[in-house]
């Protein structure tokens, strides 16, 4: 507590560490909650109040359409069980297609992390793919998988695989090799550095892959479903533009904003359970 | 697995009860040669014997090769020439049999202070209610006992410490290697660190092999100070400190005897 105040009433020592340091503490910008909140709310509905008046008046309402439109189309969705039904479609996959994707990811980065020989072999492949546009794999899983779910959740597998991937990788690459020195004097075998340092001091790495793939997972099942499904979000999105329905976009965007946003929210929960140990104590000057 | 009560029964006595010779030192090194590839020798032919009982001070000049001799006994590098023994047998692979604190932090960051202690009586497999016991009494032991839910970012550079030599001494090894393992705390601080240092090694009887550059540091704790020149490390002399287990050290800090021990090493340090 008292760090921060210091730094926020100190502009000279700010400065001259760097000024273009975001602060990243919401407490540091001088706001209190509450009124962080309230200027939060106040720019939202400025916004959308903004777009209403705009709609028709500025740009044509064909294209922007308008928030009471949208909340309209969004109400008639959730009442007739649209919206739930092509959420589900589009959640499964999503969700089958992350823990795929993140499952043979750690593994893959564990292996080619700790057998070093074997990762040296197989590093400029992975590399290759990784920097390859994911998106072109798309009409080869189709020809492979068909126009099934099964096509959607390997193509956010194969998404999410490589993101995993990679921050597992140097998360093990990264351990402390007196970490390790350390335990082994205590006695440990190969399993239990794995078990004790290894996995759990790449789980902070592993925890920054997660949060970075679940929005990629989902675009993965979204860009699926737009080319190539009867169902999901993806497919309502793409009939709605096609029949030039602004209101249903926007609906659907919409839907998928707030389900990103509750995904990011979920896994920052979880892995704040296992990383709690991360934000405690942060204020220690010792 | 090397459990508790062995500790004591071969520390005790210095002589083996069998044939009522002297039980050979705990470490030795005979005639060692050790160079990193593509660097000089850092270690020639060197001679060394660690007592089971002592507290044994390696004192020289940074990069002098007193790491290099801990890393021998810890069995993380082996010789090129000559053996090391420990415990009578030659030393093979990683060396368990000792515990090894350094400068650097160890602590799992995402454990709490009793969970970090425990780490190697996980490792070793000892049933719950032992290790409960054992944790109990080191965290007591090194005042601790406050602290023992606390994440090691919420721990000061003492606590730190003192958590880190509960953590290497509660699997009770034969030996406790110690790196410069103050030298990044403040003067008050290592004085108030080296007081307790001393009483758990009085307390357990424990054979400390101890590095530092530091000549105050090396003539408070040690039986005995082994005074190194630089590469390859060869050894100046041995100075015996005749202050004994029962020390108050900021008395002998102002001891003619210890000025002129200070006086001999530095001596030695400067040819």
């Amino acid at each position: 507590m008292t760090t921060t105040d210091r730094i926020a009433t100190a502009p000279n020592q700010v400065s001259a560490t760097g000024p273009e340091r975001a602060p990243r503490k919401r407490r540091e910008s001088g706001l209190t909650i509450t009124q962080l909140w309230l200027w939060r709310i106040l720019l939202a509905v400025s916004f959308l109040v903004a777009w209403e008046l705009a709609s028709g008046r500025v740009v044509s309402e064909l294209m922007v359409s308008r928030p009471t439109a949208v909340a309209e189309r969004l109400w008639i969705w959730i009442t007739d069980g649209t919206l739930a039904e092509h959420i589900l479609v589009t959640a499964q996959a999503t969700g089958l297609g992350f823990l795929l994707g993140a499952g043979s990811g750690m593994l893959a980065g564990y292996i080619t992390a700790t057998f070093r020989k074997f990762g040296d072999v197989v590093e400029p492949a992975m590399t290759a793919l990784y920097t390859m546009p994911r998106l072109a794999l798309a009409p080869l899983f189709i020809l492979w998988f068909g126009l099934g779910i099964q096509f959607r959740v390997i193509f956010a597998s194969v998404i999410v695989f490589f993101l995993v991937y990679f921050n597992t990788h140097f998360g093990v690459k990264d351990v402390k090799s007196e970490l390790i020195a350390t335990v082994r004097l205590m006695g440990a075998n190969r399993f239990a550095v794995a078990t004790k340092v290894v996995i759990p001091s790449a789980l902070v790495w592993v925890a920054a892959g997660f949060k970075l793939s679940v929005p990629y997972a989902l675009i993965g099942v979204v860009v699926g479903e737009m080319l190539a499904s009867d169902q999901g979000l993806g497919y309502l999105l793409q009939r709605s533009a096609n029949q030039f329905n602004a209101a249903s976009t926007f609906a659907t965007i919409v839907t998928l904003l707030v389900i990103a946003v509750l995904l990011d929210f979920i896994l920052s929960r979880l892995t704040g359970r296992f990383l709690g140990w991360r934000t405690k104590g942060a204020l220690n000057p010792l | 697995m090397v459990r508790p009560d062995h500790l004591t029964s071969q520390i005790g006595p210095a002589t083996d009860e069998r044939s009522g010779a002297e039980a050979p030192p705990l470490v030795e090194l005979q005639q060692v040669t050790f160079g990193y590839s593509g660097s000089d020798t850092v270690l020639d032919n060197l001679e060394l014997q660690v007592r089971r009982g002592e507290f044994l001070a390696l004192l020289g000049p940074s990069g002098c090769g007193k790491t290099t001799i801990m890393n021998l006994v810890a069995g993380f590098v082996r010789p090129q020439r000559g053996v090391v023994r420990f415990d009578g047998a030659p030393l093979q692979g990683i060396n368990t049999r000792v515990g090894y604190m350094t400068q650097g932090d160890t602590l799992l960051p995402w454990r709490t202070v009793a969970r970090n202690v425990q780490l190697p009586l996980e490792i070793r497999r000892v049933p719950r209610a032992r290790a409960n016991q054992l944790i109990d009494s080191y965290l007591r032991m090194l005042h601790l006992s406050d602290a023992r839910d606390r994440y090691p970012s919420e721990l000061s550079g003492g606590m730190k410490r003192r958590a880190l030599l509960a953590r290497s001494l509660i699997y009770e090894p034969a030996m406790l290697l110690m790196d410069e393992p103050f030298a990044a705390l403040d003067a008050q601080l290592r004085e108030t660190l080296h007081r307790e240092l001393l009483a758990t090694v009085a307390q357990l009887q424990q054979t400390v092999l101890f590095v530092t550059h530091d000549i105050t540091e090396s003539i408070l704790l040690a039986d005995r100070v082994i005074v190194l020149g630089t590469r390859p490390a060869r050894i100046l002399d041995e100075v015996v400190i005749p202050f004994g287990d029962d020390r108050d050290l900021a008395e002998i800090r102002l001891s003619n005897e210890y000025v002129g021990l200070e006086r001999k090493i530095r001596d030695l340090l400067r040819q």
